[in-house]
């Protein structure tokens, strides 16, 4: 797991450097004089370019970071193999901010003013990106950049966000469950931040394209009894549940709305942070019909993102999946975008690295290509609408063409 | 130390370890940032204030004899009041904000003086701790759920804190204020807990009813400890907040509040140094073990804290000092004879 600290330990990093060493000799012998003489900045030559993943490897939100954590290394790995960047290698250093804001800011500092990393990737949850930006920004002078969907309106210079906005997820979304759900909807939700900014924004489309909402309704984030609400929602004749209750208390009400027969009587759930992940929660049978809309799914099968699946479970299984919700796949992009600016600038520095970040671009990822939007510090990309058939997602609508973030502007 | 044979060790000179421990600390603390690179003065800085928020519950459980469950509410109020007092209203002054803290971990605390100890009723420790777990929470939760101070996300992006125009950024000077506030606060806690009204307190800690027969006001001299310990919470949490950068309902939570009672268990409780150390050490091993055990720490770090505290009651402390020195002794040299009653029923 750890790449960056055995270097601390002198026994094994003598051992360590040693086998470099002998190795590059081998490999100098093996190839002949020339090709390491007329190339001063080998590999190992150079200092590495250090890269800090702050994520939660423990504590609540652990099912997010260590698919977060594992995309980072593979993605580095990868690009080391490739002969590293600006002709020097990547060191990744991971640190658990154990999804604990207290602990986290001391573990971003020392990526900060020890480690001296020359940028961050990590944060999950937003209370965790608001307690560690300000240690990164602006006390730090380091580049940022935060992977997971989320309520928008971070416009912080050198903060960048790869995740989908409220606009990305709703702009193609709603007018969809409009036509394939009906126009009146509900909005049982987790009285945090998240729910009642992308509620605003939802409500907003809903108004825009002809529909209704008949609730809008918040409950603690460890709420479990819904019956009053189902009742509401089965006696109003709603026909889209647009859900953000999150876990544990999300299977409760998926159940208690099932057994009401929602779904039986033509209702339409939807959930727009439910991935293939999160399809394990409750039985498949309680959330026929579930719809989300997400930068990626499995299913939409594409060669790219079948090979990198199949490249991920080969190195870490199939116990954490590598999937849209928790921020994976932003992950994956934030750091193919970050090498894409870092070798338009030809540094690491900060200042060029953040303006080439600011109109980078890649042609392939998870859910195909993307790019940053000029300007606003957010990404534009392809979303698609997945619907859940026996346990397992069907694509139903793809984006025509990236959909904007909307953030910044 | 409860075998009768300890008695006679009142006969014998006590060699004291704690003025040294506490002189030692002190000066490695002073030199110290001349020795370490920035990111271990920002460590120890923070160690410090959570070292002032450990002190505030050891005076209250290793003093008082009060388990509350609450330090952390004074601590997260202080932290959000001084932080919207610089988001909302632009005042920085560290004159002006620290005294602020100060006086909102007071006026917080004596308002739960007044539900959960000035009751008619004499309250039992549990009633006590249950209703500072209990206040701690309810705030906890109505921040989560207020937008106006960012709910579950927090003030983010405080100023710094100035001083005349000047802005004590984080690093040695705020190292130096949160050293000098810290060893401000701790000697004034060691004339305290040495006064006339730390006898009491000792007195109290012991045998409750006794002191009552005395004709002490129990509850009004419990209240007094109680939010004089809410008081330096409340300038911990104004020092965390500017020096972290943001405040947010982890500041106010029972988890923290749990923490610092790990702190003090942990380090010594009853012993001011011990406070200290305990925040220290905890803090330490926290970081270590989660930079070398990335997804087991939590457990060992547990499993450590556990056998400490099952096998040491007395703490950290307990490994270098004696129990009599631990407890202490009131009055002249010499004057022991109330200190060995004290020894025999240690907290």
């Amino acid at each position: 797991m750890r790449n960056d600290d055995r270097s601390k330990r002198p026994l094994s990093a003598s051992r360590r450097l040693f086998l470099q060493r002998s190795s590059l000799l081998t490999g100098m012998i093996a190839l002949g004089g020339g090709s390491y003489l007329y190339n001063p900045k080998g590999v190992w030559a150079a200092d590495p370019i250090k890269v800090g993943i702050a994520t939660d490897l423990t504590g609540a939100i652990s099912w997010g970071g260590i698919p977060n954590s594992q995309v980072a290394k593979m993605v580095i790995d990868e690009i080391n193999k490739g002969g590293g960047l600006l002709g020097r290698p990547l060191q990744m250093i991971l640190e658990d901010t154990a999804t604990n804001e207290q602990l986290a800011v001391t573990k971003v500092r020392k990526l900060v003013t020890q480690d001296k990393v020359d940028v961050v990737f990590g944060g999950i949850t937003s209370s965790m990106r608001n307690a560690i930006k300000d240690t990164i920004v602006n006390r730090g002078k380091t580049l940022y950049i935060y992977p997971q969907l989320y309520e928008g309106k971070e416009c912080t210079p050198y903060l960048f966000c790869t995740g989908p906005t409220p606009a990305q997820q709703c702009d193609t979304f709603i007018p969809w469950l409009i036509k394939n759900g009906g126009k009146k909807f509900y909005l049982p939700s987790a009285d945090y931040v998240w729910p009642h900014t992308l509620n605003a924004y939802a409500r907003d489309v809903i108004v825009k394209n002809g529909g209704e909402v008949i609730g809008e309704e918040y409950f603690p984030v460890d709420h479990n009894e819904y019956s009053a609400t189902v009742n509401k929602i089965m006696s109003s004749g709603v026909n889209v549940v647009f859900n953000t209750t999150i876990p544990p208390g999300v299977a409760a009400f998926f159940k208690q709305l099932n057994e009401a027969g929602f779904q039986k009587k033509g209702g339409r759930l939807s959930c727009v942070y439910y991935d293939e992940n999160a399809l394990g929660i409750t039985p498949a049978h309680e959330i026929e019909g579930l719809a989300s809309c997400l930068d990626y799914f499995k299913a939409i099968n594409d060669p790219f993102g079948n090979q990198l699946q199949a490249e991920y479970g080969k190195l870490f299984g199939d116990k954490n999946p590598f999937t849209a919700g928790s921020g994976a796949t932003g992950m994956y992009r934030g750091i193919k975008l970050w090498e894409v600016a870092v070798k338009e600038a030809k540094s690491v520095k900060r200042e060029p690295v953040a303006a080439a970040l600011d109109h980078a671009k890649i042609s392939d990822g998870p859910g195909g290509g993307c790019e940053m939007v000029p300007g606003t510090r957010h990404v534009k990309m392809n979303m698609y609408t997945a619907v859940s058939k026996g346990g397992k997602y069907e694509i139903v609508e793809k984006s025509k063409g990236p959909v904007m973030p909307g953030e910044c502007a | 130390m409860s075998q009768p044979t300890d008695l006679s060790a009142s006969s014998r000179p006590l060699r004291k370890v704690i003025p040294w421990l506490e002189l030692a600390i002190l000066g490695a603390s002073l030199i110290l940032p001349a020795f370490t690179d920035d990111f271990w003065t920002l460590f120890l800085t923070r160690v410090f204030i959570l070292g002032l928020l450990a002190l505030s519950f050891d005076l209250v459980w290793g003093y008082a004899g009060i388990l509350s469950f609450g330090q952390a509410l004074f601590f997260g109020m202080a932290g959000y009041c001084t932080a919207l007092l610089a988001t909302e209203v632009g005042i920085t002054s560290v004159l002006v904000l620290l005294p602020v803290a100060g006086l909102v971990g007071l006026i917080v605390s004596l308002i739960l003086a007044f539900i959960v100890i000035l009751g008619r009723r004499v309250p039992s420790t549990v009633f006590v701790a249950l209703g500072t777990l209990t206040g701690s929470y309810v705030v906890e939760r109505l921040a989560r759920g207020w937008s106006y101070v960012g709910g579950q996300n927090g003030i983010p992006s405080l100023p710094r804190l100035t001083l005349a125009n000047h802005e004590i950024a984080e690093g040695v000077w705020f190292y130096y204020m949160a050293l000098g506030i810290l060893v401000g606060v701790y000697v004034a806690l060691k004339f305290l807990t040495r006064s006339q009204l730390g006898l009491v307190l000792a007195g109290i800690r012991q045998h409750e009813t006794r002191i009552t027969f005395f004709g002490y006001r129990v509850q009004h001299v419990k209240g007094i400890i109680f939010a004089l310990a809410g008081f330096i919470a409340g300038l911990a949490g104004g020092m965390y907040a500017f020096h972290e950068g943001y405040v947010g309902p982890g500041q106010l939570s029972p988890v923290l509040s749990t923490q610092v009672v790990l702190y003090v268990l942990f380090g010594g409780v009853g012993t001011l140094i011990g406070a200290v150390v305990g925040a220290g050490v905890i803090e330490y091993l926290t970081f270590m073990l989660s930079e070398q055990y990335q997804r087991l720490w939590p457990i060992f770090l547990g499993l450590l804290l556990l056998v400490i505290i099952m096998f040491r009651p007395t703490g950290l402390i307990g490994f270098l000092v004696s129990g009599r020195e631990r407890i202490g002794s009131f009055g002249r040299p010499g004057d022991s004879a109330p200190e060995n009653d004290a020894a025999k029923n240690p907290p």
